[in-house]
């Protein structure tokens, strides 16, 4: 039988759509059904983020990378106070570091909550999306609890952090991960081992790991194609080293190694795992110090340039910070992960069917606000 | 038959018009408002059940409010007079480059597909428009006419997310007219009528001579029949020619205000002849579970509505579970599973008289 | 599917094994093309699986760098390696933060860098440019080897008149975007790029905006762009 050809449809999906996760454009090429090119189209939320960074001191850029990763405002501090006080070589307190790895811990938990309840609403399932995100909002309560804000914190600073852990938070947050642990299983019963959420996720946009790596594609994403590859493990920054934890990755066992369920599973096993860092760190952290003893009176590193990562949730994040000396940065260029897991997708999306294009854009977890920058 | 018997009592009412044409149109028009009024009410408590179970389900309360005012009432019971008044009192949008008449006509078409239906549902033993003897034949041709509405409202848009979900729909609902119709064919054989209280009559004495408990095949058959029908009303997990997170808002992506909520009229009035239908064919009509007990007409208005709420809130619980399917694997389910199943249904029913009927 | 289907994809998964994709790519229908295209990660994953004695082989390679003498420091470790292979490339001296390349063979030096096995930096960690004032740009790479875990960082210095460096969009696929974006903000050209365009700006737009010497246009499109912020401060 010989194959029939229609005209090719070019197919705009965005800016405004409600599954591209914020104001993304992908230009499509379609035939029926099946898509047979795509090409995404950034910058509809480019702020100027690193033409502002040259224009105002180091402490000053920490608001600006909450604004970037919105859903892991948290973790973007923690991966630039870093780059920062690698490049002038300070020493923070040790307790400072246990609230930091908390908070980061708890960013990474919800921010993956988020991920993985959206991804249920881009499959077509909304009740998953409001479970995870009433739990998702009892750890916001935390850190309202702690900063005072719910999404863009502002909260690790160079050398220290804005606000010592408030009192009972340590018991809060231990009710939290005992509440929360079973939900874990809640999830799974309820979405991913659904048969029509494998059917649709299972086999679909398979990534292999030589294809993520040569695309820079990081963090969960890349874990899901086999690669154990975790920066809090193999390049331990803060104080990583001292917990117990394991490297998930997927095995494909619903259907290809690195496809659209290996990347979400990857995700909600994560979650997991971080339960396991919190239950460590909040049991070893220091009673007693100062966590604004370490601030530098003046921020003002020394000539020279570093490009540091941190492992968000999305991700490796790389800051790359030239310094000439003054108190003002000379350049700060943000990797960031969520750039090169869109980049990846017009490779992974050619060829499949519309429905299965949105679940590949979906497990890639991409967050346009760090992509435009 | 109702327009009949409402045609002879008139007459005898006003002897002087008795059998004159306007007593026909009256005759005709009271039963068409009363019709109207069932697909009203029924689309605003459902619209209201809809939001209140979806919210039960994920741990919400859903509408609530104290008092009036500016509060959706008690429970938020008012609510769905505000969605109303919202989307009268909204702007009409018509885009420049769409077709006009279509585009008008479109959700008119739907919405009289899901209407005519109604005329052939047995509310109760006499709680009827129209009992024709082709009663569920005509359902099932009637039910089919919403498609067009849609396709038109896909085409006449002039958008292609619309086209996509017209297309879809199309698709999707002629496909699963098919095992549904199939499905039918076993009551079918079993009572040897295609009249609705025909069918109904047939399965009086009680829940051991419901259709379904008939036999293992007319089993299989309601769900075969249940699953098909919900997927020809669009519903969750089936909802791909509206898939939202795909296709915006499929087919009524254009659509706003009062033509937009013609096609959730019309979608809940299809839900409602479907469930009514099942309950007919399927789970006795509108005689009770227990022989003999709550069998009088009025309980037999209740026994109906009560399985049809049952099977609609069925509908909603599938759809705030499960995600949705993909289009070919919609059609894969279709073709490959449920109509062989239908057709071995057929045989095996067929057989099943033959040595134990 | 159809035997014929089944043998097709057979072959086209072997030839694509064996690194040819053009044929695969050029496959009209797109269902087989996605069929061929899971069923040659399949291929590739199985091969993987079986050929676990492989890490052994890389370890043993990642001695004899160790073996390589005294300096630790990977930037003068692997500037070295560089410039024995190919001569005469440094731009610079060599030191401790980075390698200074010249634009010219940056493409041979990029691939060889990749295929190395003893390098074997498959990783472009990140890619930007720096405008260093007097009228002089630099391009930086920082690569980064999964394998060995090292890393190096490269800067490629061009004069603003001649801003054309050799692309490795080929090389690291990210290095497309990452160009892209570099293009857009510095206005270095990289010549060989396959889809030399703006990547966050508009194509229409004038001036490369992270240079220090860029000054907003008036206008864009009839708009004016306001330079004052009015109520600030």
């Amino acid at each position: 039988m010989g194959v029939i050809h229609g005209e090719e449809m070019v197919l705009n999906i965005g800016p405004q759509h409600p599954s591209t996760h914020g104001v993304l454009r992908l230009k499509v090429k379609t035939d029926g059904e099946i898509i047979s090119e795509i090409t995404p189209v950034i910058g509809y939320l480019h702020r100027c983020f690193e033409k502002h960074c040259e224009n105002m001191t180091y402490d000053q850029v920490i608001p600006y990378t909450d604004r970037c990763d919105y859903l892991a405002a948290m973790a973007n501090n923690f991966g630039y106070v870093v780059a920062v006080e690698e490049l002038m070589e300070l020493k923070v307190p040790e307790k400072v570091e246990y609230i930091r790895v908390i908070m980061a811990e708890f960013q990474r938990i919800a921010s993956h909550l988020l991920a993985l309840g959206v991804y249920g609403l881009d499959i077509g399932a909304f009740t998953p999306f409001l479970f995870m995100l009433r739990d998702r909002e009892r750890i916001l309560d935390m850190f309202e609890m702690t900063c005072g804000a719910r999404l863009l914190y502002n909260y690790m600073w160079v050398g220290g952090v804005s606000h010592d852990l408030p009192k009972g938070f340590v018991e809060t947050a231990f009710q939290f991960l005992d509440y929360f642990e079973p939900q874990i299983d809640e999830y799974n019963k309820l979405l991913t081992y659904n048969k029509i959420f494998v059917e649709r996720t299972a086999d679909i946009g398979v990534l292999p790991a030589d294809v993520a790596i040569s695309y820079g594609v990081s963090g969960p994403n890349l874990r899901a194609s086999g690669v154990k590859w975790d920066l809090r493990r193999n390049a331990p920054y803060s104080i990583y080293d001292k917990f117990e934890f394991d490297v998930c990755i997927g095995d494909g066992s619903k259907g290809t190694l690195g496809d659209c369920w290996d990347r979400y599973y990857v995700r909600m096993l994560e979650v997991k795992e971080s339960v396991k860092i919190l239950r460590q760190a909040l049991a070893q952290i220091p009673k007693d110090g100062d966590v604004h003893q370490a601030l530098p009176k003046k921020i003002r590193p020394p000539k020279g340039s570093i490009y540091s990562r941190t492992e968000t949730p999305r991700g490796d994040l790389g800051f790359y910070i030239e310094s000439d000396g003054s108190p003002i940065p000379n350049r700060v260029k943000m990797r960031s992960p969520a750039f090169t897991a869109l980049a990846v997708l017009g490779e992974l999306a050619g060829g499949w069917m519309m429905s299965d294009v949105i679940s590949i854009l979906g497990s890639l977890d991409i967050v346009l606000g760090e992509i435009d920058r | 038959m109702t327009v009949d018997t409402l045609f002879s009592w008139l007459g005898g009412l006003i002897p002087a018009m008795e059998g004159s044409g306007i007593l026909l149109v009256i005759s005709i028009l009271v039963p068409c408002l009363a019709l109207f009024l069932v697909v009203a009410v029924n689309a605003i408590v459902m619209v209201y059940a809809e939001r209140k179970v979806a919210a039960f389900m994920q741990d919400r309360v859903g509408p609530m409010g104290q008092g009036v005012g500016l509060h959706a009432g008690k429970w938020g019971l008012l609510q769905t007079v505000a969605d109303a008044l919202k989307l009268l009192t909204k702007e009409d949008i018509i885009p420049e480059k769409a077709d006009r008449f279509l585009f008008i006509l479109a959700p008119f078409v739907i919405f009289i597909g899901a209407f005519v239906t109604i005329i052939a549902v047995p509310f109760g033993e006499t709680t009827i428009v129209a009992d024709f003897n082709i009663g569920i034949f005509y359902i099932l041709a009637m039910g089919s006419f919403g498609v067009i509405g849609i396709i038109l409202a896909g085409w006449s848009s002039n958008n292609k997310w619309s086209l996509y979900g017209g297309m879809r729909s199309a698709a999707q609902i002629v496909s699963y007219e098919i095992p549904a119709g199939l499905s039918i064919i076993v009551i079918i054989m079993l009572t040897g009528t295609l009249s609705m209280q025909g069918i109904i009559e047939y399965q009086a004495g009680g829940m051991g001579n419901w259709i379904i408990f008939a036999n293992p095949f007319t089993f299989i058959a309601f769900f075969v029949y249940f699953i098909s029908v919900v997927a020809e009303t669009n519903r969750t997990p089936f909802d791909i020619p509206e898939a939202e997170s795909e296709l915006v808002g499929g087919f009524h992506t254009e659509y706003s205000g009062m033509r937009w909520s013609f096609f959730f009229l019309s979608e809940y009035a299809n839900m409602l002849v479907v469930s009514a239908v099942a309950a007919t064919g399927f789970l006795g009509g509108w005689h009770s579970p227990i022989s003999g007990y709550f069998d009088s007409n009025g309980w037999g208005i209740f026994w109906m509505v009560s399985k049809i709420v049952f099977l609609i809130f069925i509908m909603m619980w599938f759809r705030w579970t499960f995600p949705r399917l993909r289009v070919d694997q919609l059609m894969n389910i279709c073709w490959k599973v449920f109509l062989p199943v239908s057709l071995i249904n057929i045989f095996g029913v067929g057989i099943w008289t033959l040595f134990f009927g | 599917m159809s035997a014929d289907q089944e043998k097709l994809i057979a072959e086209l998964v072997e030839k694509g094994l064996a690194g040819d994709m053009d044929e695969i790519n050029a496959i009209e229908d797109r269902v087989l093309r996605g069929k061929v295209k899971s069923a040659l990660a399949k291929a590739k994953r199985a091969a993987k699986t079986t050929t676990t004695a492989a890490p052994a082989e890389e370890k043993r390679v990642a001695e004899t760098i160790a073996d390589t003498p005294p300096s630790d420091n990977p930037n003068q470790k692997f500037g070295q390696i560089i410039e024995d292979t190919f001569q005469g490339s440094l731009d610079a001296e060599l030191n401790d933060t980075h390698i200074q390349l010249k634009p010219d063979n940056w493409f041979e030096i990029a691939k060889w860098l990749k295929s190395e096995p003893s390098l074997h930096f498959d990783s472009l960690q990140c890619h930007t440019g720096m405008d260093m004032g007097e009228n002089m740009l630099e391009a930086r790479y920082n690569l980064h080897s999964m394998t060995h875990d090292h890393k190096i960082e490269i800067r490629i210095a061009v004069s603003r008149e001649k801003a054309n460096i050799p692309s490795i969009e080929q090389i690291w696929r990210i290095g497309d975007w990452f160009e892209r974006e570099t293009y857009d903000m510095f206005g270095i050209f990289f010549d060989g790029h396959r889809d030399h365009r703006r990547m966050l700006l508009p194509e229409d737009w004038e001036g490369y905006p992270l240079r220090k010497d860029y000054e907003v246009q008036e206008t864009y499109h009839g708009i004016a762009i306001p330079k004052v912020k009015e109520g600030w401060e």
